[in-house]
């Protein structure tokens, strides 16, 4: 992003970044950045507070007007906390018996988590939460389910895997209840089979004689979860 | 809990120096490219600022085909598509997507754009905002970073606020 902000402002736009990741932006120096002390992922904090998204926006739009002789990094600066529930369970009832039967207690909870929510992030895909479970369950197997036009295998089932994450863990958000995104993560990694599920097949994939499938295998699994990594720590 | 390194910001937020490695190093240690510094454009007065957001979660609408690593192009995104319909199709595991899942304003602050518009802290907030795909090469993006570019300017746009994941 900070190489976009150079190429832009060449083009003749003004340019402000709000940058989470410090080090970038001291080594490639765009011309005017809003260092932010959040997570990766939420450039602009928490959500649904809209307070300090506000904050964020004036903070880094306020760099415009600021003279600067070389490029002007500035940190942002919240005093704010913001609730964390250490007591947070996930608000339904797992089945243990196959990632199959989990799937479908998860969607009763999905789905009231979407009615919550007012929207689904589910979908890059193309196929049906239940669907992408099971596109992912067989797709080693020697009785795959069949790929839809428009995407390739490898791309569909990297992408369904993505889908699968976002359907747990919107269920996650049914009740709300503020966990954070570590609690979430801990919970699908540790607590589900569909984390499990994915992480033998991202063990398998690292195996594979398929080179398309190599080259997805790394991105599956945040690389602490791993099993590689579990294995040897 | 991890507690961020400013004083009284107590949350669970983890900064780059806190994630956990071996992912810690491989954000760190991505590819910066040395830019020489870039004469900055001068900016416009607030009340003339028409503002777009371009982001790097690699956002589409649905039904589009999702971008793949390393993508040197970009997506144009409405601000009147439904929230519904912008799917992240950035799925590195380096990054927190639970937070765009419950506000889409986490990513992209469409929302707060136009309530700066209504109170008058700008001119206008872009119909269209943009998404690029993260972690691609800044070089390779370079040629359609400038077409985005002149795009933006060929509908008024002169302020852009770069939204990293």
């Amino acid at each position: 992003m900070s190489g976009l902000a150079h190429y832009f402002e060449d083009t003749g736009l003004a340019t402000v970044i709000v940058a989470l990741v410090r080090e970038h932006v001291v080594s490639m120096r765009p011309p005017r950045a809003l260092w932010v002390p959040f997570e990766l992922g939420r450039p602009f904090g928490q959500p649904a507070q809209v307070g300090l998204q506000q904050r964020v926006l004036r903070a880094a739009l306020a760099l415009l007007q600021r003279p600067a002789a070389g490029p002007l990094i500035e940190d942002f600066i919240t005093q704010e906390s913001f609730p964390v529930n250490h007591g947070w369970r996930f608000p339904g009832e797992l089945e243990s018996g196959t990632v199959r039967t989990e799937a479908a207690a998860v969607m009763l909870v999905w789905q009231r988590a979407c009615v919550r929510l007012g929207r689904t992030t589910v979908g890059i895909s193309g196929l049906a939460p239940e669907i992408a479970v099971e596109f992912v369950a067989r797709y080693l197997s020697p009785d795959p389910l069949p790929n839809p036009k428009g995407m390739a295998p490898v791309a569909r089932v990297r992408f369904a895997i993505d889908d699968i994450k976002a359907f747990y863990l919107e269920a996650a958000l049914a009740q709300g209840g503020h966990p954070s995104s570590q609690q979430l993560a801990d919970w699908f990694w540790n607590e589900t089979l569909a984390g499990n599920m994915i992480r033998e097949f991202q063990d398998k994939a690292l195996a594979s004689d398929d080179v398309n499938l190599n080259r997805i295998a790394g991105s599956l699994v945040p690389a602490e979860r791993t099993l590689g990594y579990l294995r040897e720590n | 809990m991890i507690t961020a390194l400013l004083s009284g910001f107590k949350t669970d937020m983890v900064r780059l120096a806190d994630v956990p490695e071996p992912e810690r190093s491989v954000i760190a240690e991505l590819d910066c490219p040395v830019y020489a510094d870039t004469s900055p454009v001068t900016p416009v007065a607030a009340a003339e600022r028409h503002v777009a957001i371009v982001s790097s979660a690699g956002f589409i609408l649905r039904g589009e085909r999702p971008m793949l690593a390393n993508e040197t192009g970009y997506r144009a995104i409405p601000s009147s598509a439904d929230d519904g319909d912008v799917l992240c199709s950035h799925v590195s595991t380096n990054f927190d997507r639970s937070g765009f899942q419950q506000d889409l304003n986490v990513m992209l602050p469409r929302d707060r754009l136009r309530e700066l518009e209504q109170q008058g802290e700008i001119g206008k907030a872009a119909d269209t905002h943009y998404a690029f795909m993260g972690a691609t090469s800044p070089g390779k993006m370079e040629d359609r970073a400038r077409e985005a570019g002149r795009s933006m300017l060929a509908l008024g746009v002169n302020t852009v606020v770069l939204a990293p994941v």
